[in-house]
């Protein structure tokens, strides 16, 4: 079954799929070839992607793509759905800790337009809401609640608010307006202790007054009250706490992924891969154990070729820090046909890679973790975990994508070029990248090429 | 050796024939843009040949760049427009430290380490207010060619504001300034150093002097005093600077050409 690592279209992997079947691939029940997203899905992006030939890339395609049908399955099956919003990986953690719940991220619905290259018309839909393109993508949000073709009603939804970008807080007031109640809580923005002030320890080396962890906390505690009644059942402190040592597994996986694959010689995994990876962390993608499992078999899969010394982007590729997920997945692709490797990322969620305290009572410990979340501090905070991990992971270049329409901090980009540039001199760009980049291929390739030829002249000093 | 640059640009392709060994530059040559990219590329690369007097197998190596790049596909290698005008404008001005491009449907900020490498580069990619294109829409609304519209630039008395940052909004605007009666030389001039400011922006705060202008916009007087303006800074306009790109390219075929030759 295993092969010699590469790229393979969607038609190879037909091929490479029927093969793997005659030699005895097993596969959990969401298995399957790729193509069928095509045909049952319309996931036609599928079709102009490509992808890791490993059989562990193909369950985590599989894992991601049958998201919907999995939440549709939970809730046939009697199980509450809770669209957990903006937080992007602390409600989950708590929602999985009390049996019959299961936590999705309705936000992830900002690739579906991208996906589905279009054809669900969900942006355009959402125009017709009164959201249109001057909002980030995450707009796609709206309609799907209202079309019922994707994700299922959630039972409760929980959403942060404060410190969150105001894009997402404009869909979410119009979502609750439209007759979604919306269970809201409170995140502050996170600002650096004040002389003689109480401070605390956050993840990520950063520090917060206490007070606002106490406010975080207390706040968390009545979304776990939501929680428990919505299970019908207390989310006891023992309950909890099990639930943050399995998520602390995931990110110990994903840690370890990150550490193989970001500080291997070449790339080990393409970038596509990575960047689904990454973002398991943040709702589990509706499964945390199956998370666990498909993170596993990534990992493993990663080791193997490294210790083998195979890669699928070889050793002479510009390493590349990349800042922000990207609306077009097909991106990641392209910056490897033109000669670039990722070599670290912060895909905004940097704080649910972090291993959340466990030696701390579990609200405190999820409330500091929530805090240590990079879209509620500063960008000079979240620049200098960038900056941290390119020199960790030996980063020659960074490229700082911009999400279309995102106001969370629209200078955010800037700022953090400024600073890297400043503390390390790399060459840096930041990029504009919509939902389907297909006519921007010209001008996307001149600015990552040119990226590319920079980090290499450096090389030759 | 005998090396050449072809930039094919989204408005004008420019080739440049270059000696190695003279370090001098054979012949140029310089046309529209148009749809049959390569064989427009093709037909100016021959004419400088006949310029020259050389034959096609005298050429050692052949680089483009441009955003039309990839169509020229009797290059032996596509190098970026980032990497060509700093290869250009540095073997021309060794002294530059940032140059300013800007081109038809972009513009670039270029900051140069000493040697003359790319230490980082910057790129508008919002909107065509900073680009060439919006002198091109300028001189299709007043009627006039290129050159008559420098001329009327540097006429200006009081350039006229123009705020917004959408070339189509701007020529609403340009369409009520001129039904205002506004004289049409200050209407150029405003256009000019709006441009002037969104391409500064681009600079941002680290626009190390010698500032170093260059592109087909370059050869228009009135876009050089908007940015120097714009950057309370003198500016330099490169010698020939719509060839900067092809020349740069030219440069890079020789230097990769000695590279792969047998010692």
């Amino acid at each position: 079954m295993n092969a010699v690592p590469r790229k393979l279209s969607l038609t190879d992997w037909d091929e490479r799929y029927v093969q793997l079947r005659h030699t005895g691939l097993r596969e959990p029940p969401y298995g399957g070839p790729l193509r069928r997203h095509v045909a049952q899905e319309r996931d036609y992006r599928l079709e102009k992607l490509r992808f890791d030939n490993s059989p562990a890339a193909l369950r985590l395609w599989n894992f991601l793509l049958t998201e919907n049908e999995r939440l549709h399955q939970a809730r046939a099956r009697g199980e509450k759905i809770v669209g957990s919003m903006k937080d992007l990986g602390t409600v989950p953690v708590m929602a999985y800790a009390l049996p019959g719940l299961r936590a999705f991220y309705p936000d992830g619905a900002w690739w579906t337009p991208c996906l589905m290259e279009c054809s669900d018309r969900l942006l355009q839909q959402a125009e017709g809401l009164g959201i249109d393109a001057s909002f980030c993508p995450v707009r796609a949000m709206l309609p799907a609640f209202l079309n019922g073709e994707h994700f299922p009603r959630p039972d409760l939804l929980i959403c942060s608010t404060g410190a969150v970008c105001d894009d997402f807080s404009a869909i979410a007031q119009r979502l609750e307006r439209m007759g979604f109640p919306v269970e809201w809580w409170e995140m502050p923005r996170r600002r650096r202790p004040d002389p003689g002030e109480a401070s605390c320890a956050l993840p990520g080396n950063l520090n917060a007054p206490q007070l606002q962890v106490d406010c975080v906390r207390e706040e968390l505690r009545r979304v776990g009250q939501s929680l428990s009644s919505l299970a019908g059942r207390p989310l006891e402190e023992a309950m909890l706490a099990d639930g943050i040592r399995r998520a602390n597994e995931v990110r110990r996986r994903l840690q370890a992924l990150r550490t193989v694959a970001y500080s291997a010689p070449g790339a080990p995994l393409p970038a596509l891969e990575m960047l689904v990876a990454e973002m398991l962390a943040i709702h589990f993608c509706s499964d945390r154990e199956e998370t666990i499992a498909v993170l596993g078999e990534l990992l493993a899969v990663a080791q193997a070729r490294v210790r083998q010394s195979q890669f699928v982007i070889g050793g002479d590729a510009v390493r590349i820090f990349w800042v922000n997920p990207v609306a077009d997945l097909r991106a990641m692709n392209l910056l490897e046909d033109w000669g670039g490797r990722v070599c670290g990322s912060d895909y905004m969620f940097a704080h649910a890679l972090d291993l959340i305290p466990e030696d701390l009572p579990p609200l405190e410990a999820l409330a500091r973790t929530a805090l240590a979340d990079p879209m509620v501090g500063s960008t000079a905070d979240r620049a200098a975990r960038i900056v941290a991990d390119c020199r960790e992971f030996g980063a020659e270049a960074v490229a700082v994508s911009r999400i279309p329409g995102a106001s969370h901090c629209a200078r955010e980009g800037e700022i953090i070029r400024e600073i890297v540039q400043k503390a390390l001199g790399l060459p840096t760009i930041e990029l504009e990248i919509p939902p389907i980049c297909d006519a921007m291929l010209p001008t996307l390739g001149s600015r990552l090429q040119a990226l590319m030829e920079t980090a290499r002249a450096r090389r030759k000093k | 050796m005998i090396c050449a640059g072809i930039d094919a640009g989204s408005r004008s392709i420019k080739v440049v024939l270059f000696d190695t060994e003279q370090q001098r530059v054979l012949s140029s040559s310089i046309g529209d843009q148009g749809v049959a990219q390569e064989q427009l590329a093709r037909g100016l690369f021959e004419q400088a040949l006949r310029d020259a007097g050389l034959e096609r197998s005298r050429v050692a190596a052949v680089v483009a760049t441009g955003y039309g790049r990839n169509a020229v596909r009797f290059a032996d290698t596509t190098i970026t427009e980032i990497t060509c005008h700093a290869r250009g404008v540095h073997h021309v001005a060794p002294d530059a430290r940032t140059i300013i491009e800007i081109g038809g449907q972009d513009s670039k900020v270029i900051h140069l380490e000493d040697g003359g490498r790319v230490r980082d580069f910057a790129m508008n990619d919002r909107c065509a207010a900073g680009t060439g294109r919006f002198l091109e829409m300028v001189a299709t609304r007043l009627g006039v060619d290129w050159p008559k519209l420098a001329e009327l630039g540097q006429a200006s008395q009081k350039p006229a504001l123009i705020s917004n940052m959408c070339v189509v909004f701007a020529e609403t605007e340009i369409i009520g300034l001129l039904a205002e009666g506004v004289p049409v030389p200050d209407v150029v001039a405003g256009v000019q150093n709006a441009m002037a400011t969104r391409v500064v922006a681009l600079a941002g705060r680290s626009a190390v002097p010698p500032v170093y202008f260059t592109g087909g916009v370059a050869l228009q007087p009135g876009m050089s005093r908007a940015l120097a303006e714009a950057l309370s800074a003198p500016l330099r306009v490169a010698p020939q600077p719509q060839f900067t790109g092809a020349l740069g390219a030219a440069l890079l075929a020789g230097d990769r050409h000695r590279m792969k030759a047998p010692q």
